[in-house]
């Protein structure tokens, strides 16, 4: 989406037709929070495997802002390190570097400070004299949260942000956690839609920009023999499984505030509750997508009492255990975390969609921090057949899984007859591994999400009413679970799938989680 | 045979561990290359998946042409999981013999690509076409990658029976195109990797006139020039092609200059590069629109655009070209697997033209 042409404008007669995709417009990409985690491990490597496969602008420039004092050429230094380390491809192309550093730059400065924002300013301009970067901005909030307000208001101030149809774009993207709940949440995107237009603000969840689970929009809706059988006339219920072998990594003061419902639930999993619930989209755009996902979101009953939460949730926190044949801590144990902490970091849920297509189906999901391994996956369970010609429980019902991390794939799980044996039926796999299956180098999540955000295309970032829709949700579980009355996690040991209860919320039903 | 232009779809050594070879005294016998398949399949253990997207058949004259061909077949292959029947058919070798070679290649324990080779010598290279026919895989599409001149019968045959026909006018005689765009004109399904080559030239071209203040002269294109390297080559006229098919009453010219890279048969270091500009590549393409004049011209892995007498000032922009993988070129036109490329026929149509009309 290079420009939005005039209405009175002659097309170009050379692009029509072309299957080379066009490359974003030329722009500077401003970093707020450059000397950070973020940007030396994912965005800048990402930036420079974009640069690597000439999908970068023609022109392009990246200022880093952030506390730390350094001189650019430093700063530059540090990145090609950085790179070296996190990069997918390695070794780092000296040439293909060499030519991305030279668009390095780097403002040190306190974002509270009007003087920040001025020398940002005066660095812009000399990108754009020297880079051709033509005015196009892309503002990247790699920060804390609690910096989004400020960095809005000071962006705003010191007229770096230009409203849609002046010449030169301004963008603005938005890491995670957009908000700590609903009303906060609430708060931020009145603040941002203050400042910029819905069409300028790209809310980033790295999910989105992974392979798997945009290949689950082309599987259910580039394929005709699965969507006559997505619904509850043949699904029994649906698995959502976004386990990590990790745990807090040294991020316990983040951990604390957030826990695994805001850090893992009102993002990733609820987004792949969407692309696997949603109706089919009118059109493959922004707009109509993200329709459709909100249609979902709004579906999904809340938890509206005490009981409902204590009957469809299970929060569990770890003690010490052993992941991968190694001891690790406890929770509790772990830098940063307070003694007597009740911040969950596993959650199991039903979740009930109220739709036509999906009504009487159950969603469990689950997600938590130093699981047996690393694991997400979307599992749908097809209801058995209604009767069972080779012998009782000879088969199993169908399941559907699709692998979102690691081992990216689909795999259907149906019965076969044993060769040789009498009708003797066995439950088989078919597996299909999206990464050996297509042999190219599979981009990372943020390639093509900054990719998408130069080019304005806003399929995969979520909007205002969406964030809220989702915040909805999580919103009425934490506001029983963080009262005092709410009984604290259960535990389970390091290295387990959760605390037995999360065993036993499906057991009620009749169910038992996969075996992952 | 390709007079200097660059081998088609070639690119370096190749390696076949673990082939199984197989002899035929008279006919092919097909089930004797299955169960050929089959043990090479298990010889890699039992593979957890095999994915197939597509028949590749691949057409060559001579063992070496094919040995060339090889890695870049086997890279795109892994990129487009296929059944790859390549066919080596070298009546020169007076001696008949028939013998079939076959392979698997696993891609992370997969099977990516299933390879059977059939080579033929003397008067037996009749029976290749007919024991391709057997081995196809069923419902898959049939692209053939074909490496010869763009003529004969059984180029023919190929046209009428494939989905798609991918060949490399780069690396023969620029004339060669009059006869690849007669065949296009009868709607043949065939794509050019010399095509694939000039994309970035394509894109940068359209970018250039995407530029918010060099909108304007998109009415007033009058003329275009390419110059080639060492010689004129069927990029540089696909190009002038492409814009002549685009832009209506464009005067265009043609001409060569220089000598192609000098390194441009050296092989690639560990990290890829873009390939060396090889004798007839497009060195710089030029297009006026009174008073602007559009300069984009190549230097080592970078295509530089400048634009002067523009009342704005001097513009400049550029794009970089992709590295060079084997089969990189290959691995773009099997994106397409049925049908041709509108804008390439087109384009193909108007390089004849001027071929007729002696421009080069």
């Amino acid at each position: 989406m290079p420009y939005a042409p005039e209405d009175d404008e002659i097309p170009n007669p050379l692009r029509p037709g072309l299957r080379a995709e066009s490359a974003p417009e030329p722009c500077a990409m401003v970093i707020f929070g450059g000397s950070g985690d973020l940007a030396h491990r994912k965005l800048v490597p990402a930036l420079y495997n974009l640069a690597l496969g000439a999908h970068l602008p023609a022109a392009f420039a990246v200022i880093g802002v952030s506390k730390t004092p350094y001189p650019h050429d430093e700063y530059a230094r540090d990145l090609r390190e950085a790179v070296g380390k996190f990069s997918r491809t390695r070794p780092v192309d000296a040439e293909v570097w060499q030519d991305f550093a030279s668009g390095i730059r780097y403002v040190a400065g306190s974002f509270d400070e009007p003087d920040t924002f001025a020398r940002l300013r005066a660095q812009l301009e000399e990108v754009d004299r020297a880079r051709s970067t033509r005015r196009n901005r892309l503002y990247y909030f790699a920060t804390p949260p609690s910096a989004f307000p400020v960095l809005l208001r000071q962006l705003k101030e010191a007229g770096l942000i230009r409203p849609p149809g002046e010449p030169g774009f301004t963008r603005v993207v938005i890491e995670k956690p957009f908000g700590r709940d609903l009303a906060s949440a609430r708060a931020l995107n009145r603040l941002v839609l203050q400042t910029c237009d819905e069409r300028q603000v790209f809310r980033i969840d790295h999910y989105l920009g992974k392979e798997t689970v945009q290949n689950l929009l082309v599987f259910r809706f580039g394929n005709s023999i699965f969507e006559p059988i997505w619904n509850r006339r043949y699904v029994d219920h649906v698995e959502i499984t976004a386990g990590e072998e990790l745990g807090i990594e040294g991020r316990g003061r983040y951990y604390e505030e957030a826990g695994v419902l805001r850090d893992m639930i009102q993002n990733h999993v609820q987004q792949l509750v969407c692309f696997c619930a949603m109706e089919p989209p009118v059109a493959f755009d922004a707009d109509a997508v993200r329709d459709e996902k909100i249609k979902v979101l709004r579906a999904i009953e809340t938890f509206d009492s005490p009981d409902q939460v204590a009957r469809s949730v299970v929060l569990g926190q770890y003690l010490a255990g052993s992941v991968a044949g190694a001891d690790v801590s406890g929770f509790q144990q772990e830098k940063d975390v307070a003694q007597g902490s009740r911040t969950p970091t596993f959650v199991a849920a039903r979740l009930n969609i109220r739709s036509w297509r999906w009504d009487g189906v159950p969603f469990y999901v689950r997600s938590g921090k130093r699981m047996p391994k690393r694991a997400t996956e979307i599992a749908v369970h097809f209801r058995p057949i209604p009767h069972q010609l080779f012998g009782e429980n000879a088969t199993q019902p169908n399941v559907l899984i699709i692998r979102v991390q690691p081992q990216e794939g689909i795999a259907l799980r149906f019965s076969a007859k044993v060769p040789g044996e009498r009708y003797r039926p066995r439950t088989v796999s078919m597996d299909f591994r999206y990464g050996t299956t297509f042999g190219a180098g599979t981009p990372e999540a943020y390639e093509r999400l900054l990719l998408d955000a130069m080019r304005g295309d806003q399929t995969l970032f979520t909007r205002a009413d969406e964030v809220e829709a989702a915040w909805k949700i999580v919103g009425s579980i934490l506001k029983v679970s963080e009262s005092a009355e709410f009984p604290p996690p259960h535990p389970y040991a390091a290295g387990s799938w959760g605390p037995v209860e999360a065993d036993e919320l499906l057991a009620r039903d009749g169910r038992a989680w996969r075996r992952l | 045979m390709s007079d200097g232009y660059g081998e088609p779809i070639s690119a370096g050594a190749s390696q076949h561990s673990g082939e199984l070879t197989l002899r035929f005294d008279q006919a092919i016998d097909l089930g004797r290359i299955d169960a050929a398949l089959q043990q090479a399949r298990d010889r890699g253990g039992p593979a957890p998946e095999s994915v197939t997207t597509l028949n590749l058949v691949a057409i060559y004259f001579t063992a070496a042409q094919y040995e060339r061909a090889s890695p870049a077949l086997e890279a795109a292959g892994t990129l487009h999981p296929c059944r790859l029947i390549a066919l080596i058919a070298d009546a020169m070798i007076e001696q008949e013999s028939l013998s079939a070679s076959v392979s698997v290649v696993r891609s992370g324990g997969a099977v990516t690509m299933e390879r059977i080779v059939l080579s033929a010598t003397g008067r037996s290279v009749r029976h290749l076409e007919s024991a391709m026919m057997g081995l196809l895989r069923p419902d898959l599409p049939m692209v053939v990658v074909w490496g010869g001149r763009p003529l004969g019968d059984l180029l023919q045959r190929v046209v009428d029976s494939a989905d798609r026909i991918i060949t490399d006018s780069g690396a023969r005689p620029p004339n060669y195109l009059a006869e690849t765009a007669a065949l296009l004109a009868k709607g043949a399904p065939i794509g050019d990797l010399a095509w694939a080559r000039i994309f970035p030239w394509q894109s940068l071209a359209a970018e250039t006139l995407d530029v918010p203040n060099l909108r304007e002269h998109r009415g007033n294109l009058r003329k275009a020039r390419v110059v080639c390297a060492g010689a004129v080559g069927a990029e540089g006229l696909l190009l002038l092609g492409w814009m002549q098919s685009r832009i209506k009453r464009l005067e265009v010219s043609i001409s060569a200059e220089g000598a192609p890279d000098e390194d441009a048969q050296a092989q690639q270091g560990p990290i890829p590069r873009a390939a060396p500009m090889g004798l007839g590549h497009v060195r710089l393409l030029e297009f006026t629109a009174p008073p602007a004049t559009f300069t984009l011209h190549r230097e080592k892995s970078l295509l530089l655009a400048q634009v002067k007498g523009d009342d704005d000032g001097h513009c400049a922009h550029r794009v970089r070209l992709p590295p060079a993988v084997p089969g990189g070129l290959l691995a773009v036109e099997l994106k397409i697997l049925a049908g041709r490329d509108e804008l390439y026929a087109q384009a193909a149509q108007a390089a004849a033209r001027l071929l007729r009309e002696g421009n080069p």
